[in-house]
C-alpha cells in the first residue's frame, strides 16, 4: 500500500516517543517484578541452622520464565499493527466500522460460547501460539462504532433519544466482556461512551442523566452477576472504615454473604494493603531497582500486571512515579490536543474516544494502586505485562497518529 | 467539493477532557507525595514488619550435674514438627493428612493450634518425632510446605523415677506463669520447670534465648538472614546429691511408698531425696499427653506429691528427741532422773498407756529413748507444759519451712494454746501436752524438718538450712551454714547417747544396725487412726497402719550424714523404717567411692 511521503513528516515523533520510552520503562519493571519464583518449599530449621550451605540453597530462587522477553515480543508485534494501522486512512476504517462491529460481537459470543476457562474466566483466545484477549481489541472497535456514529449526526445538540442506537451498540459488546468475565475492561467502555457523546453534541443535562442511569444500572447488574471475589472486594473497598464489631458492620453482614475467595485465605484487603504498603515504603527516591521488598519478596500480588506502577512506586520511589505520570500526561494531552486539531469530526471523536479510555485505565489503575478505588482487572497501557493489552495500546496509539498526521490532508 | 464540519462545540469540550486529564494527574501525585514522603516512614515500617520475622533460638536448658559430675539432666537431641497455620490455605486438609501421617489425633493438633500464644506462631504439631515422622515429613514437603522439621533439645533424666522429686520435671509454661513477672519475656509454649530443681532454679536453668531476624518472602519461607544473635546456654548446676545414693535410696524403699532424705549434718548439703510413688519426669519432656496427667493428678497415692517436703505427718515418738532436749535443757530432768512406767499412768482423769502393757519399770531417759517409752514421756510433758514444749520444738526448726532450695515446702505444726484459740476458738486442755509429748495430737512435721533434727543433734547442736546446689556455671554458691540453736553440750551428749542405744542397746531401732559403724536413730509410728479402731479392725487393712518412722544420723561420732526415712502404712518404725534406713546406710557406707567423695568435697 503506497503511503503519502508527506504523511511521515506530520508522525508526532513526541507521541510515538513517549510511548515507546513508557513501553521501555515497563519492560525494565517487568523484568525486576519476575526476577524471581517465589516456590513454596519446606524450610527445614535444622538445615537453616545447620550451615550457610545448606540455608543459601533453601532459600535459592528459582528463575521465572523471562517474561520481559515475551513482552519485547509483545512490543515488536505492536510496532507492527501500529504500523498498519498508521497507513490505513482513519476515514477507510470507519467505513468498515459495522463489519468490525458484527464480527466482534460474534468472536466475544463465540468466546463466551466456546472458549477455554482459564482461572475461571473466557478472556483467552487461542491463534496457535499465542494467545489473545479479544476484549482488549473490542475497545478499539467500540470506539469506531461510537465515533462514526456520532460523527454522522449532524445536529446542533443532541438528547437521551440520539443517543440510545449507539448506546445500545456499545452496552451490547460491554455486557459481553462483563460476562466473560472482565468486568474493568468491559467498564473502560463507559468513559469512552461518555466523552464521544459528549463532544459529539450531548447536552450537558442529558449526560447527566444518562451518568445517574448508567451508574445505578451498572450498580445493580454487577452486583447480581459479580462473583464472590468481586463483591468482596467491593465491599472490602467500601468498608475499609467500618468495624466489622460496630453497629454498621454488623448489619452489612446480614445482607451481605460474602463467601472469600479460594486459596485467598489473608483476606480481601490484602492486595490493596500490601500494595499501599509498597507504595509508601518506596518514600522519595524509592529502594532501588530490584530492591523493592514487597515487589521481590513476593507480597504484591499480580506485580507483573496490574500492579507494576506498586513496583515502580517501590522501587524508584516518587522521583519515578513523578515521571512515569509526566509520561502518561505528556501523552494524553498531546492526544486530546490530537482531537482538536483533527480534520473531521469523526477523527476527532475517534481519538477523544481512544484517550478516554486511556486516560481512564491509567488514572483508575493508579488510584488503585495509591488504595484510592477498588481493586479492579485493569492493566497499566504500555507498563504492564500483557500482549492484548499491549496491543490495545499500540493500535490506539496508530490510531491517534492516523488522524493526527492526515489533518493536513484532503 | 468539501464539506467544512462545524468543529468548535467539540474543540471546547476536548478542552474540558483534557485539563480533567491534568487535574486528575495532579491529584494522584499529591496522593503519592502523602503516601511516599509523608508517610513514608511509616510504610516503610509495615513494610519492614511484612518482611522481616523474628525467631527465637531456643537456648539450651543447663544440665544438671551430681557432685562427682554425674549427669542428673541434660538435654538429648531431638525433632519437633511444626505448622504455621496462617500458610495454610486449606488448614483442615493438612490437619487430616498429618493425623493420618504422624498417628496424632486431629482434635489434638486443633487444640495446639487454639492454645498457642500469638497468631503466626508454629505451632508444634508433634513433638519428639521418631526418625520415621521426620521422614515422611520431609518426602512431602511439596505437598506440604508449611511444615518444619526443627532440632529440639529434649530434657532427659538419667534417673528416671529415682530423681523425679528432687530434679522436677519441666512442661510448657502455663498461663498463669505467662501473666507472672517470674516468666517475664518467656514466650508461650516454651518449656520452663514445673516442679523440683527445674523449678526453682528456672531462671538459670534456661540460660538467655537468641535471635534471629529473617526476611521472609509471602510464602514465608526464608530467603535471607538479617541478624543472628546466638542463644546463651542455661548454666550448668553442680548438685550436692549423688547419684549412686540417689538410686540406693529409692531402691531401699523396695517399691514400697514413702520418703527419705539424707543431709550431710555438717553442711546442710542433701545427699539424697526420694519420694514414693514416684513419677518419670521424661515423659513430661515432650508434652505429657492429656491422659496421663490426669491419671497422674488422680492418682490417690499421689506420685507427684513430694513426700519429704510437702508430707504433714505425724512424728509419733521421733518426738521424743525434741521432748529429751527440751527437758533436758530445761532441767525437768536429767540424765539420771528416774520414772516409773507401769504400762499406763492416768493424769488429768484420762488413762495414758504404754505400748508395752507390762510397763518398763523404773526407767532413766537413756532407756526411755531406747525403748520409746510413753509413760516416761507423758510425764516430762506434764513437767515441760505446752509453753516450753513449743518452743523447743520451734527451736529445732519444726513449724516452719526449712528453707530447701525446692518449691512449696511445707511447715508441718506445732500446736500451743495461742494457736488454738487463734483456729479452733477453743482454750487448750492440759491432757492434749500428754499426747503432744508422745508426738500425737495435732503435731505435724516434714520428713525433711526431721532428718534436720537428727543432723542437729549430730553436729553439736546446730541447725542446718538444707539445699541442693553448690554452684551455678561453675560458681560456688554462698550457703548459711548450719546455726546453733543454743544447745547445752550435755543435753545434746544425752540425746546422742540415747539415739544410739535405739540401734545399739536392745532398743526399738536394732535393725538399723551395721557392723563397724555406730547408727544413732530414733524410730517412731505416726497413727493415722485411734488405738481402738485399729484394735477392732484386727490389723488386717494396711490402710490403717501407722507410718512407720525412722531418723538418725551416723557414724555416732563425727557424723557424715544425717537422714529421715517415712514407710507409709509400714507399722512399727522400728520394723518397717528402720530396715529401710539400714539398707541406704550399708551402701552409704559401702559405697567407697560415695563416702570419698563426700569426704572430699569438704
Amino acid at each position: 500500500m503506497a503511503i503519502d511521503r508527506r504523511l511521515l513528516l506530520n508522525i508526532d515523533w513526541l507521541l510515538l516517543g513517549t510511548s515507546l520510552t513508557l513501553a521501555c520503562i515497563g519492560l525494565a519493571l517487568i523484568a525486576s517484578a519476575t526476577r524471581v519464583r517465589h516456590t513454596p518449599a519446606v524450610t527445614l530449621g535444622a538445615a537453616a541452622q545447620a550451615g550457610a550451605a545448606e540455608h543459601e540453597s533453601a532459600a535459592q530462587p528459582l528463575r521465572e520464565t523471562r517474561r520481559w522477553k515475551r513482552q519485547v515480543g509483545a512490543i515488536a508485534l505492536g510496532f507492527v499493527v501500529f504500523l498498519v494501522v498508521l497507513v490505513i486512512d482513519y476515514r477507510r476504517l470507519a467505513d468498515h466500522a459495522p463489519l468490525l462491529y458484527v464480527a466482534s460481537a460474534v468472536v466475544l459470543l463465540g468466546l463466551l460460547l466456546f472458549g477455554h476457562s482459564v482461572a475461571g474466566t473466557k478472556r483467552w483466545l487461542t491463534l496457535g501460539p499465542l494467545q489473545l484477549q479479544p476484549s482488549e481489541l473490542v475497545k478499539v472497535v467500540a470506539a469506531l462504532v461510537v465515533a462514526r456514529a456520532f460523527a454522522e449526526s449532524r445536529k446542533e445538540s443532541l438528547d437521551l433519544r440520539d443517543v440510545l442506537a449507539p448506546g445500545a451498540a456499545t452496552a451490547v459488546l460491554a455486557l459481553l466482556i462483563a460476562l466473560e468475565p472482565d468486568l474493568g475492561t468491559a467498564f473502560c467502555l463507559v468513559p469512552m461512551f461518555f466523552a464521544v457523546a459528549f463532544l459529539g453534541g450531548l447536552r450537558p443535562r442529558a449526560l447527566l442523566i444518562l451518568v445517574l442511569l448508567m451508574g445505578l444500572a451498572a450498580g445493580g447488574l454487577g452486583w447480581t452477576f459479580a462473583r464472590g471475589y468481586q463483591k468482596q472486594r467491593l465491599v472490602t473497598y467500601a468498608t475499609r472504615y467500618v468495624s466489622p464489631e460496630g453497629w454498621l458492620g454488623r448489619q452489612l453482614a446480614r445482607y451481605v454473604r460474602i463467601e472469600p475467595r479460594a486459596g485467598d485465605h489473608r483476606g480481601a484487603g490484602y492486595q490493596s494493603r500490601q500494595s499501599r504498603i509498597a507504595v509508601g515504603s518506596g518514600g522519595f527516591l524509592g529502594r532501588g531497582y530490584g530492591q523493592g521488598g514487597q515487589s521481590q519478596l513476593g507480597y504484591l500480588p499480580a506485580r507483573h500486571t496490574d500492579f507494576i506502577f506498586s513496583v515502580l512506586a517501590e522501587e524508584t520511589g516518587f522521583v519515578g512515579v513523578s515521571l512515569v505520570l509526566a509520561l502518561y500526561l505528556t501523552l494524553l494531552w498531546r492526544t486530546f490536543e490530537t482531537a482538536r486539531r483533527a480534520r473531521d469530526r469523526l477523527g476527532a471523536l475517534l481519538v477523544a474516544g481512544l484517550a478516554s479510555m486511556l486516560a481512564f485505565q491509567v488514572i483508575y489503575n493508579v488510584a488503585m494502586v495509591a488504595g484510592l478505588v477498588p481493586i479492579k482487572g485493569l492493566p497499566l497501557p504500555l507498563l504492564s505485562y500483557g500482549g492484548s493489552s499491549t496491543l490495545f495500546a499500540f493500535m490506539a496509539i496508530g490510531l491517534i497518529l492516523n488522524v493526527r498526521m492526515r489533518r493536513f490532508v484532503n | 467539493m468539501r464539506i467544512y464540519e462545524d468543529m468548535r462545540l467539540a474543540q471546547a469540550r476536548v478542552a474540558v477532557l483534557q485539563y480533567s486529564v491534568v487535574v486528575a494527574c495532579a491529584t494522584l501525585l499529591v496522593v503519592f507525595w502523602y503516601l511516599q514522603v509523608l508517610r513514608g516512614r511509616h510504610y516503610r515500617e509495615l513494610a519492614d514488619n511484612n518482611q522481616s520475622r523474628q525467631i527465637p533460638i531456643q537456648a539450651p536448658r543447663g544440665p544438671m550435674l551430681d557432685r562427682s559430675g554425674v549427669i542428673l539432666a541434660e538435654n538429648r537431641a531431638s525433632f519437633s514438627i511444626l505448622l504455621r497455620p496462617e500458610d495454610c490455605p486449606n488448614l483442615d486438609a493438612i490437619i487430616a493428612s498429618l493425623s493420618r501421617l504422624l498417628h496424632v489425633s486431629e482434635s489434638q493438633i486443633r487444640e495446639r493450634i487454639a492454645r498457642r500464644g500469638a497468631p503466626f506462631q508454629l505451632v508444634v504439631v508433634k513433638a519428639n518425632a521418631s526418625e520415621q515422622d521426620v521422614a515422611s515429613i520431609v518426602a512431602r514437603r511439596l505437598e506440604l510446605p508449611q511444615l518444619e522439621v526443627n532440632p529440639v533439645p529434649l530434657r532427659s533424666y538419667p534417673l528416671g523415677p529415682a530423681g523425679a522429686h528432687a530434679l522436677g520435671r519441666v512442661g510448657e509454661i502455663t498461663e498463669r506463669q505467662l501473666g507472672s513477672d517470674d516468666y517475664a519475656g518467656v514466650h508461650a509454649g516454651t518449656l520452663v520447670g514445673q516442679a523440683g530443681l527445674e523449678a526453682s532454679y528456672n531462671r538459670f536453668l534456661m540460660g538467655r534465648e537468641g535471635v534471629r531476624r529473617v526476611i521472609v518472602n509471602s510464602h514465608g519461607v526464608e530467603v535471607r538472614e538479617e541478624k543472628h544473635e546466638e542463644a546463651v546456654d542455661g548454666p550448668r548446676l553442680e548438685l550436692t546429691l549423688v547419684a549412686a545414693l540417689q538410686r540406693a535410696m529409692e531402691q531401699a524403699f523396695a517399691r514400697r511408698a514413702g520418703c527419705g532424705v539424707a543431709i550431710d549434718p555438717r553442711t546442710g548439703e542433701v545427699l539424697a531425696l526420694v519420694s514414693r510413688p514416684s513419677f518419670d519426669p521424661n515423659d513430661f519432656s515432650t508434652g505429657i499427653d492429656p491422659t496421663r496427667w490426669a491419671r497422674l493428678m488422680a492418682d490417690p497415692d499421689t506420685p507427684l506429691i513430694d513426700r519429704v517436703i510437702q508430707g504433714q505427718y505425724s512424728p509419733g515418738s521421733l518426738f521424743k528427741v525434741v521432748m529429751a532436749t527440751a527437758a533436758l535443757e530445761e532441767g525437768v530432768v536429767t540424765p539420771e532422773t528416774i520414772l516409773h512406767c507401769a504400762g499406763q499412768i492416768t493424769l488429768y482423769g484420762n488413762v495414758f498407756h504404754c505400748h508395752r502393757a507390762q510397763g518398763h519399770g523404773a526407767i532413766s531417759l537413756r532407756r526411755a529413748l531406747a525403748e520409746s517409752c510413753n509413760v516416761y514421756f507423758y510425764q516430762v510433758g506434764v513437767r515441760l507444759a505446752i509453753g516450753r514444749i513449743a518452743r523447743y520444738a520451734q527451736k529445732l526448726g519444726l513449724g516452719a519451712p526449712t528453707g530447701l532450695d525446692l518449691p512449696h515446702e511445707m511447715s508441718g505444726l506445732i500446736p500451743d494454746p495461742e494457736w488454738k484459740q487463734r483456729v479452733q476458738g477453743k482454750p487448750w486442755y492440759a491432757g492434749e501436752t500428754v499426747s503432744v509429748a508422745i508426738g500425737q495430737g495435732q503435731v505435724t512435721v516434714t520428713p525433711l524438718q526431721m532428718a534436720c533434727v537428727a543432723a542437729c543433734v549430730a553436729n553439736g547442736g546446730r541447725l542446718p538450712k538444707p539445699y541442693f546446689v553448690r554452684a551455678i556455671g561453675g560458681v560456688p554458691q554462698p550457703h548459711t551454714a548450719p546455726q546453733p540453736v543454743g544447745l547445752k553440750p550435755e543435753t545434746l551428749a544425752a540425746v546422742r547417747d540415747g539415739m544410739w542405744a535405739v540401734v545399739n542397746e536392745h532398743g526399738t531401732g536394732w535393725r538399723a544396725q551395721i557392723t563397724g559403724h555406730d547408727v544413732c536413730g530414733k524410730t517412731g509410728s505416726a497413727q493415722v487412726v485411734s488405738h481402738e479402731h485399729l484394735a477392732r479392725s484386727g490389723g488386717a487393712n494396711e490402710e490403717l497402719l501407722p507410718h512407720a518412722w525412722f531418723i538418725g544420723f551416723a557414724p555416732r561420732d563425727n557424723p557424715r550424714v544425717a537422714f529421715a526415712f517415712l514407710v507409709e502404712h509400714g507399722g512399727a518404725g522400728g520394723e518397717a523404717a528402720a530396715p529401710v534406713a539400714q539398707a541406704f546406710l550399708q551402701r552409704f557406707f559401702g559405697e567407697n567411692d560415695a563416702q570419698q567423695q563426700v569426704a572430699g568435697a569438704n
